[in-house]
């Protein structure tokens, strides 16, 4: 097979270096991880920038760049709505609102807050389904990684994954959670060191976005202005963007998915704790830079795009395309090295949240109580083996049933959206009771479920496939928090003595800093202001 | 309120939480500074060392080279300020 790209010695030494200096992090951290707290939560010790910094990283994996790209060449610049919409918001809400009680609480896991707020059945059935989906995404991430990298470079499909296993496997079993975050901030530089030239050369041979202007079709440049229109890119009207995308899956995602809440806790006190987002959406405001841009300069200037070959473009292939179109050797080697960086630290970051979650909240609640704390230690050592392999078996499975890779994401939105309603009730409403919360989240699960195969069987009709996940998140979460309340309204309530802590009313005010720059406050609205006048100048 | 907060059952976070962990334990600046330079200084030669013809796809810019010399100085930025903040603490 012919690859894409061909790489010469001066881009394996790039990669090469990179690897060492995973593998070397990895290893300096291994005598520092003693206790459980050390292993599972870095000793809740790093100071803001790191976390924050990781907290963008563990969500800027490369299949999130790389759909970003196919997105924007797809959709045009309305696709800046999963950034400025559907991210600064929820991040600065976490940050300012919901991170005194997860923070405060010393909960170690999501799941850990919803057996303290709620009750058992709540935590498990959080706990039980989050471990398998993110064992899940660990093992799509590997796959997805081998298959790109065979395709583009022609390295061995069964070489790519057992080496990018080996190596994941060493780093996070030697240094932890401390491990996985280190290794993200590396990351975030390398992903951005790594794309810029290719924005810059973009621009440069399209014209500026004057460029732009000339090239494209109008509602390709706009992220507003046609959202109302029959020539909306996007296929979703007002209501789903902002509701459904910027309310509810956003919010469901950045305030209760423990991929990137774990970075926030790992923070050395409850001011970095709080900051940790509202330091992630500054840069996160930029990504649309590197994932938005190429996307339309894909279309101005590649030959795939610009329909005289006939044949449909394959939207995924669009970075590659560009890389191939710009880079040199040398360049090409740190761009790989970039995606190789996102693809291994989002499998880590997924293997270590599933280390945690197992460890605290199925092994420790269910398997095997009191034991001591040398002993959860090994079991997550173990834990982190054994999810390393699952995964593994997963990106086998993936290769024979292809259509998981486009299911999974989908799957996490049913778990995500209700579960946002679980925590607005359970952190902001005392009187929010554990069957509550149970049955609230479990109805919420099923009316997404039930949507989407509404949607499917032609039951429900929507613009498009996006419309239809954005109205099925919305209807569940606002399933989930009628049926909570509801339910709550007829079911015994807590003792406000054990809610301590954990919710709105019952837990003593963070004073606010004298300082006004080390006021989360400030910045979170700095960052929304900032994120509107984005929106207004792109509209 | 260490009490007050179970811990489905695991012992000894009392004593860890008491007994200061230290989770933070590498400076980072270090790693990303040496990793940033040595690749600075990997594309900054390769740049030196390669013909014209291979920069026509970037638009006549020897991007080795620029962006070598960039993050040569981006990676110099990070040691340096990790260098001013060992000896800050001495």
């Amino acid at each position: 097979m012919v690859p894409v790209i061909t790489l010469n010695a001066v881009d394996y030494a790039i990669i090469a270096g990179y690897i060492l200096v995973m593998i070397l992090v990895g290893y300096s951290l291994k005598k520092y991880m003693k206790t459980g707290e050390d292993f599972f939560l870095s000793g809740r010790s790093l100071p803001g920038w790191i976390t924050g910094l990781a907290f963008l990283s563990a969500n800027l994996g490369a299949l999130e760049v790389i759909g970003m790209v196919a997105n924007s060449a797809k959709y045009g610049i309305a696709t800046v709505h999963f950034y400025w919409v559907g991210a600064i918001p929820a991040m600065v809400f976490l940050g300012i609102f919901m991170m005194p009680f997860y923070y405060g609480s010393r909960v170690r896991t999501v799941p850990e807050y919803l057996k303290l707020r709620y009750n058992e059945a709540t935590r498990g059935l959080n706990a039980i389904s989050f471990a398998v989906m993110t064992v899940l995404m660990s093992g799509i991430s590997l796959y997805a990684m081998a298959i790109l990298f065979e395709k583009l470079l022609n390295w061995p499909f069964h070489v790519s994954i057992v080496f990018a296993a080996a190596v994941v496997l060493l780093y996070v079993v030697w240094g932890g959670l401390s491990s996985s975050i280190y290794n993200e901030v590396i990351q975030f530089f390398l992903i951005w060191l790594g794309l810029l030239p290719i924005v810059f050369l973009g621009l440069k041979e399209v014209g500026g976005f004057a460029g732009f202007v000339a090239k494209l079709k109008e509602p390709m440049l706009h992220s507003i202005k046609y959202l109302g229109t029959s020539q909306n890119p996007l296929g979703v009207g007002w209501f789903g963007v902002v509701m459904g995308l910027g309310f509810v899956l956003s919010f469901g995602y950045w305030t209760t998915d423990f991929l990137v809440v774990q970075r926030a806790l790992a923070s050395k006190n409850i001011n970095s704790a709080r900051m940790t987002p509202i330091i992630a959406s500054f840069p996160k405001m930029l990504v649309p830079i590197i994932v938005v841009i190429p996307g339309l300069v894909a279309l101005a200037v590649l030959p795939q795009f610009s329909g005289t070959s006939g044949a449909l473009p394959r939207y995924d292939d669009t970075l590659i395309l560009l890389m191939k179109h710009y880079l040199p050797n040398g360049m090409l080697g740190l761009a790989i090295t970039a995606l190789l960086a996102s693809f291994m630290s989002g499998m880590a970051g997924n293997v270590t949240a599933f280390t945690t979650v197992w460890t605290y909240d199925i092994y420790g609640a269910y398997l095997r109580r009191n034991k001591s704390d040398a002993h959860y230690v090994k079991v997550g050592k173990w834990a982190t083996v054994i999810g390393i392999l699952v995964s593994i078996g997963t990106a086998y499975i993936v290769l024979s049933f292809n259509n998981l890779m486009d299911y999974m994401q989908l799957i996490f939105s049913f778990f995500n959206a209700p579960l946002f309603a679980t925590f607005l009730l359970g952190m902001f409403w005392r009187g929010a009771t554990g069957w509550g919360g149970f049955f609230g989240l479990l109805i919420g699960i099923l009316t997404a479920a039930s949507h989407y195969v509404l949607y499917k069987v032609g039951a429900l009709h929507y613009g498009s496939q996006m419309a239809a996940n954005f109205y099925g998140a919305w209807w569940a979460w606002l399933a989930a928090f009628i049926v909570t309340i509801g339910v709550s309204l007829f079911t015994a309530k807590r003792n406000p003595e054990e809610l301590r802590g954990l919710v709105f009313g019952l837990t003593p005010r963070i004073k606010a800093s004298a300082r006004w720059f080390a006021r989360p406050a400030v910045w979170g609205t700095l960052a929304i202001a900032l994120a509107i006048l984005l929106n207004i100048l792109f509209w | 309120m260490n009490e007050k907060i179970e811990t489905s059952g695991i012992k000894g976070t009392e004593e860890s939480q008491a007994g200061m962990s230290k989770g933070h334990v590498l400076d980072l600046k270090l790693p990303i500074g040496w990793l940033l330079s040595a690749y600075g200084l990997l594309l900054g030669i390769y740049g030196l060392v390669t013909k014209k013809e291979m920069y026509e796809k970037s638009l006549g810019f020897n991007v080795n080279l620029g962006w070598g010399v960039l993050m040569l100085v981006v990676g110099g930025a990070f040691l340096l300020a990790a260098f001013l903040k060992r000896n800050k603490k001495t």
